[in-house]
């Protein structure tokens, strides 16, 4: 059910990268998403996987866990492999089924080990950070944004609220479906068109509900005088330890790996 | 229809890191006619339990047979056979969620009831559907004409309850079974709710009814058998007064009936009741009892 889905969801670990500080973490994150594209051999991305693969034994989640956080996304890896696989322009002769190069056949094995850095990538770092950890670091590096009257807070608190409310309405969707099922509702079968007409039994009491949260949040905030206005303090104060700064020790040489890689080294191609 | 499990096993998240055993072997009959009472701590397995009798949940492991569904398929070719008869049993089965009324979508009060109907048999005319939802709400104690165009979002709480229930009752289930069916409810709210129970399981409209509480007062004064969970077991099928009696720790953690705590109270003064704990029996016993000690 809609619980199996693992992606994006916070594993319980007392591990180095789960200490990290938060706004390490995204910074990384936003890098190495920046190097994955700027890398353009097979050479380049070894040193990025292999940086992530360091940053996945140090973060103690099991590997079949990482694993299946690619579920999610399966598709769009076979999508995108098929269609390089076709439509993948080079001159040279073809070595298969006439269309298809070898070019083209290395080129998408590129692009499939490129999505799937990616995506283990963003997935360890919420596997990795609370949700209320991811927030804070996104606030605090925000925070330049408020000169020029940009509300910060506000925009981290929805995220945070929104964060938050993702498992229970999760949990919710999941009680109203099997509620409809047991009154007969058949969720299976039919065309696109059916299965979509056949969620509107569960989006209607989905959103009732979700409204009905929001507003007795809202009233929870009010009568504990919760205004954004105030100048807030914090019970975690984000700080940079020696770990941190290990990592991004780390992390900078498989970076200028990557640079140097593609300098001096060969292209994919 | 009769319900028969015998070790039935249950792990949510099988594969997971996440995984949480909710069910650890459930040996636990129920028999046509009964209305049974499922009792026991939050996370002792009544919900996971339930939501087996009507195929929500696959069997994992163990037996499972409701009448003559089995549940439990042994090879492909039978779980197939089942899944072609998964509306049949859940017409037959209707199952009533906590807090049912946060499950209703449609526009009207009638649409909403008819749901069941249109799903389950979706040969049936208009007009038979009608005569089958008039029915179920008449059989809640609603009125039809009033209340059949109204958006049941415009009822009261009991009401959109009551339009809920009758929105698994149309589907005319033989067993019903109930989730906390009076959870949120005022006093006099729950009182009509459950004469109502009585009044569908009396006049035979449903024939087996299930209910899962944590109330105990509820459970005595309505159950005739009742099953005790804990640790996703069912460690005790006994009537309530056995239950009440049995001094069992789980059973203590729980709570006893208002009745059954007075009578613990009067016997450690030398005052024996030995009521079945429920509130009529009680009260007439002690009056006898009064008169008796007056002489």
């Amino acid at each position: 059910m809609l619980s199996d889905l693992t992606f994006g969801q916070y594993y319980e670990a007392q591990s180095f990268v789960h200490r990290l500080d938060p706004r390490l973490k995204i910074l990384l994150l936003i890098a190495f998403v920046v190097f994955v594209f700027v890398a353009n051999s097979f050479y380049g991305l070894l040193s990025l996987a292999l940086f992530l693969l360091l940053a996945i034994i140090f973060s103690k989640v099991p590997f079949m866990q990482m694993l299946r956080s690619l579920k999610a996304v399966l598709f769009i890896i076979i999508f995108t492999v098929v269609l390089n696989i076709f439509f993948y322009n080079s001159e040279t002769e073809t070595i298969l089924f006439w269309i298809i190069t070898k070019e083209a056949l290395i080129f998408s094995a590129f692009m499939a080990v490129r999505l799937i850095t990616l995506v283990m990538a963003s997935v360890l770092l919420t596997y990795t950070t609370t949700p209320v950890a991811l927030t804070d670091g996104i606030e605090s590096l925000l925070k330049p944004l408020k000169i020029i009257k940009f509300p910060v807070h506000e925009i981290a608190l929805v995220m945070s609220i929104a964060l938050r409310f993702i498992p229970i309405l999760m949990n919710e969707a999941d009680r109203i479906i099997m509620a409809q099922k047991a009154r007969g509702a058949d969720f299976e079968s039919g065309n696109l068109f059916k299965k979509v007409g056949a969620m509107i039994p569960v989006l209607i009491p989905l959103l009732i509900s979700a409204f009905r949260r929001a507003e007795e949040l809202g009233d929870a905030m009010d009568s504990r005088c919760y205004s954004s206005a105030a100048k807030r303090t914090k019970f975690k104060k984000l700080k940079l330890g020696y770990r941190d700064l290990v990592a991004t020790v780390v992390s900078l040489i498989a970076f200028s790996a990557v640079i140097v890689l593609k300098i001096y080294g060969v292209a994919v191609i | 229809m009769q319900i028969i499990s015998k070790g039935l096993t249950y792990t949510y998240n099988k594969k997971s890191e996440f995984k949480k055993t909710a069910l650890n072997g459930v040996d636990l009959s129920i028999n046509e006619g009964e209305f049974f009472g499922i009792v026991g701590e939050t996370g002792s397995g009544k919900s996971t339990f339930i939501q087996h009798l009507n195929g929500l949940i696959p069997v994992q492991n163990g037996e499972l047979t409701v009448g003559d569904f089995n549940l439990s398929p042994k090879d492909k070719k039978e779980k197939k056979a089942l899944k072609k008869r998964f509306k049949e049993l859940r017409s037959k089965v209707g199952m009533v969620f906590q807090y049912p009324e946060y499950q209703l979508f449609a526009e009207t009060v009638y649409e909403d009831v008819a749901f069941g109907v249109k799903n389950f048999h979706p040969e049936l005319s208009e007009s038979e559907v009608e005569t089958k939802v008039k029915k179920a709400i008449e059989t809640v104690g609603l009125n039809y004409e009033e209340v059949k165009g109204k958006s049941p979002f415009d009822l009261s709480g009991g009401q959109k309850r009551r339009v809920a229930i009758a929105g698994i009752l149309v589907s005319e289930p033989e067993i019903l079974v109930l989730d906390e069916p009076v959870a949120g409810l005022d006093p006099i709210g729950k009182k009509r709710l459950m004469s109502l129970l009585h009044t569908l399981h009396d006049t035979g409209v449903v024939k087996t009814i299930i209910i899962v509480s944590h109330d105990m007062d509820e459970i005595s004064e309505n159950v005739s058998r009742v099953a005790l969970f804990s640790q996703g077991r069912a460690v005790k099928v006994c009537t309530p007064k056995e239950l009440f009696l049995s001094g069992d720790d789980a059973v203590k953690r729980l709570g006893l009936p208002v009745t059954a705590y007075v009578e613990d109270k009067l016997s450690k003064i030398g005052i024996e009741i030995n009521s079945n704990f429920k509130t009529k029996d009680f009260i007439d016993k002690v009056i006898e009892k009064y008169r008796e000690i007056k002489g």
